[in-house]
């Protein structure tokens, strides 16, 4: 029996034994595996098998939640007497019922079987590429290397009935020199995939670029942001604004069907999306469907869970966190449209800027007006004369995320996947963006 | 949970291990949440499993599993074993750590009232009654406010011989009142932001916070921000509330002062930091009247324990002595780095995370002033409540907070409210300009319930004691 169908009978047989009202039973199993490295040593690595049992109770127009992390049907009756305990307390209003299957048929899944048998031997051998380029040319290398499986299965009383298992591999590495450092990261759904080589090619040559970094003026520039930087931004844009959620709550900056951004700015949500860790559906088993979020600048939609959904009389677009929750549904496989100009020419073009490899603990100062700071780090460069000429000491930005997408000149024709502060997927280019205030 | 760890450390041994410890956790924890006059969720989450550490020829390997049967636990350590036999091939650096003392005990988090016994009826009904009380505010649309309650019972037990019995039991609770009008969003929240204000305490911190009888003057101050004058910018003096100096101790003294940064343990991750050892004892961190400790036996912060994860005894460390820098967080592996011994702040997010070091309760120790002192002794500034945002860079110097609240001082007076105020500086430059910290009377035992740190990421809840205390010369501007 497949690791899917075991969890599914589980699933089965834990909704047999209710007695009355509505159920929804979401059982995740887990193996994850992480090897981490600093200054060209494995110094933590580790392993955790582990599972967790969530029941949602539906009955008397109450609502409650049970969720036990363990094995065996132990866990799935603790967690149905959680479940009701806590479903007694409810008060009867504004409870959203289970949706009903929507009978689409599953979409690709992110799985390979490699990642799935990944070993500890297998992954210190991929860490030793980056710590061997690393002391090759004399820097240090910190990082990890992570391979996982997840194989999620839901069941309700409403009739669904969904499994999928999914595979993640990523390799993310600092290389630091005497005084500057670099930055990279790969991922896949296949270890066997992962670009280890470049990766450390990668980190290792931004480390040399950044050393011996001299302050600028903080103030206005024109940036070539990579994907590293252009992932905070989407994915904070999807944090404060692509939720129905925030639009219903008036605390989104999206106002439908008019231009925001560049009409070079396209971004989207897309669960299918064969390159960002594609996953057929969401918290509820509802199939998740790809759509426009801004088409070349204009807000064109947000995505729905079925609460939402039901207060604005449409359906959901598949986009739901664990029900109930006062957060709201969420996009987690953003795509920005690709552009046609290669990334490495996108420089040229800028006479007097800033490239920018990476920013750091970026968070919100206004989600209405999407105003975030943080910080540049491990690759800022002075761009002069459309060439980089020295790097410059890392910088603090204050600036509106939507104003920057306004302000998009150039989109590359290569993207990168990368995984957001959030775990989430996004697949980002290399964007040209004609001013960014950096305020320290 | 004795037979799981004898089992775990008996298996690790037989496979090779020179040293092994292994934490059997079990967690609960009740998450009660009102929103909008409903009650919007009651979750009800447990937690247990197994975690063992060994070292092999030189290497850390750690497995988690949460299957307690003998089984799974054997081939759980034999697993952490294969991890650290794995690691040991590339390394060339052996493992080192400094000598602790092996400790048998029990502990438990000092409660009036164990949480667990007070019904979900009676919960559901004090959130409804602060929900009640904010609902007077039409402007407020998104009224919010919560409770959670975590019991932890942890057993850590050692190839070395300690064996340690603890349970931790935290309160916590809070609202957030959020009014919106045509072209503003502005959040007020109550005892602190972001969801709630945890303590190691039982259900008489919850009575403390009396958080219906405060319900409706933060409803009323959030829509009070919405026409408020923004803040006013320029080089001033700032005041912060004890729960923006909380914070303010967090980003720029607990995060530098942990030891595995300092060493590069987390420098593709978390960052490293600028306080290096060569700086110990001598760099004038900040002005006389900073003083900051670790303290893990300072009830009722949640850095609150008998013992940390790796069987160290619950301490005070100074960290900041009148402005010197003179202390690190450390664990048995840092300390030997540099000649120490752990101080005790090893801490792991559950059983399935590797202890890592982390904040305790790292605390601004009171001074001799008081907020209605310091505001009549300003002429010109801002007194700042509440965290909004915050953000500080790799090495802890580079930071820009903001706050809900902002309240312009003039000639010794406080004035007019005003909103989206954020301030920002260098660290070290900032503690040294600080005059006065406020006394006893008015610190407060606060906490952080989201300090990120760690691959795989853990989350951790810390303490911190604050006072309100001012600052000469901050850059302060509104967020635009």
């Amino acid at each position: 029996m497949s690791r899917d169908d075991e969890l599914l009978a589980a699933g089965d047989a834990a909704l047999a034994r209710l007695e009355r009202g509505d159920a929804e039973l979401v059982i995740v199993d887990d193996t994850s595996e992480l090897t981490r490295f600093a200054g060209n040593e494995i110094h933590q690595s580790v392993a955790e098998r582990s599972r967790y049992v969530r029941v949602r109770l539906i009955d008397d127009n109450r609502v409650g939640v049970g969720e036990v992390r363990g094995f065996g049907e132990a866990a799935v009756e603790r967690a149905l007497h959680a479940a009701e305990e806590s479903r007694r307390v409810g008060t009867g209003s504004g409870v959203s019922p289970l949706p009903a299957p929507d009978h689409r048929a599953g979409g690709p899944v992110a799985f390979a079987p490699a990642t799935a048998a990944a070993t500890p031997e297998q992954r210190a051998g991929l860490v030793s590429i980056v710590t061997g380029a690393a002391r090759a040319h004399d820097v240090n290398a910190y990082g990890a290397l992570s391979t996982g499986t997840r194989t999620t299965a839901i069941v309700t009383t409403a009739g669904v009935r969904r499994a999928a298992t999914a595979t993640q591999a990523s390799v993310v590495s600092v290389a630091r020199g005497d005084d500057g450092g670099g930055y990279a990261s790969r991922h896949s759904a296949d270890v066997d995939a992962l670009d280890v080589d470049g990766l450390a090619t990668e980190v290792v040559d931004t480390c040399e670029r950044n050393q011996g970094a001299t302050a600028i003026d903080p103030g206005d520039y024109e940036v070539v942001l990579s994907p590293y930087a252009v992932t905070d931004l989407l994915e904070h844009l999807a944090w404060v604004g692509f939720s129905a959620l925030a639009t219903q709550e008036h605390r989104s900056f999206m106002r439908m069907d008019e231009r925001l951004m560049s009409e070079l700015v396209t971004i989207r949500d897309d669960a299918t999306a064969l390159d960002v860790f594609p996953f057929p559906f969401d918290a509820e088993g509802v199939s998740t469907q790809a759509l426009r979020l801004i088409d070349h600048g204009v807000c064109a939609g947000v995505v729905y869970d079925t609460p939402t959904a039901l207060r604005d009389g449409v359906s959901s677009t598949g986009h739901s966190l664990p029900q109930p929750n006062t957060r709201g549904p969420l996009p987690r496989h953003v795509v920005m449209d690709a552009g046609t100009t290669p990334w490495k020419d996108m420089v040229s073009s800028v006479s007097r800027g800033l490239y920018v490899t990476r920013f750091w603990y970026v968070r919100d100062v206004h989600p209405l007006r999407t105003v975030i700071t943080g910080m540049t780090r491990e690759g800022t460069f002075l761009i002069e004369n459309g060439r980089i000429t020295r790097p410059v000491k890392d910088l603090r930005f204050t600036q509106s995320i939507v104003g920057a997408l306004d302000g998009v000149v150039d989109v590359s024709r290569e993207r990168r996947l990368e995984l957001g502060e959030g775990e989430s997927g996004v697949l980002a280019p290399w964007l040209r963006i004609n001013r960014f205030t950096f305020s320290s | 949970m004795r037979q799981v760890s004898e089992r775990a450390l008996d298996a690790a041994s037989a496979a090779g291990a020179s040293y092994a410890d292994c934490r059997v956790v079990n967690r609960t924890v009740q998450k009660i949440t009102v929103k909008n006059g409903a009650v919007a969720a009651v979750e009800l989450f447990e937690d247990e499993g197994v975690g063992i550490r060994v070292i092999v020829e030189g290497a850390w390997g750690f497995a988690a599993v949460d299957r307690l049967d003998g089984v799974s636990v054997e081939a759980a350590a034999r697993h952490a074993v294969q991890i650290a036999r794995a690691s040991s091939r590339v390394n060339r650096i052996a493992v080192r750590l400094a000598p602790a003392p092996p400790l048998v005990g029990v502990y438990r988090t000092p409660v009036t009232r164990d949480p667990f016994t007070v019904s979900l009826d009676d919960k559901v009904s004090l959130l409804m009654r602060t929900d009640e009380a904010m609902s007077h505010q039409p402007q407020v649309r998104i009224r919010e406010c919560s409770l959670e309650f975590v019991r932890e019972e942890r057993h850590f037990a050692s190839s070395e011989g300690a064996r340690l019995d603890q349970t931790i039991i935290e309160s916590g609770g809070g609202l957030d009142a959020t009014a919106t009008s045509d072209d503003e969003v502005q959040t007020r929240s109550f005892p602190n932001s972001f969801g709630r204000h945890q303590v190691c305490a039982g259900w008489e911190a919850i009575d403390a916070f009396d958080l219906p009888g405060n319900a409706g003057r933060i409803a009323e101050e959030a829509v009070a921000l919405l026409s408020a004058p923004v803040c006013p910018a320029g080089t001033m003096t700032v005041i912060l509330d004890a729960t923006q100096a909380a914070l303010q101790v967090h980003e720029s003294c607990g995060h530098p002062t942990e030891l595995d940064r300092v060493l590069g343990h987390e420098a593709a991750y978390a960052g490293t930091s600028f306080l290096t050892p060569d700086l110990l004892g001598t760099f004038r961190y900040g002005s006389e009247h900073v003083t900051m400790t670790a303290d893990s036996t300072r009830a009722p912060g949640l850095g609150t324990f008998g013992w940390d994860d790796e069987g160290v005894a619950a301490q005070r460390s100074v960290l900041v002595d009148q402005g010197i820098f003179t202390g690190y967080l450390s664990s048995r592996e840092t300390a030997a780095a540099i000649g120490q011994v752990s101080n005790g702040t090893m801490r792991a997010d559950g059983w399935a995370r590797l202890p890592i070091i982390r904040m305790t309760n790292v605390n601004l120790e009171p001074g001799t002033s008081s907020l209605e002192e310091m505001i009549a002794t300003t002429e010109r500034g801002v007194y700042l409540e509440t965290n909004r945002s915050w953000s500080i860079d790799d090495r802890r110097l580079n930071f820009q907070f903001g706050t809900q609240n902002g309240w312009e001082i003039v000639n010794g007076k406080r004035t007019r409210l005003v909103r989206n105020p954020i301030y920002s500086g260098q660290t070290p430059e900032f503690w040294r300009s600080c005059d006065a910290v406020a006394g006893p009377d008015e610190w407060l035992m606060l906490g952080v319930v989201n300090c990120g740190k760690g691959q795989p990421s853990q989350s951790m809840h810390v303490g911190h004691g604050a006072a309100p205390c001012r600052f000469r010369d901050v850059r302060v501007e509104p967020a635009r």
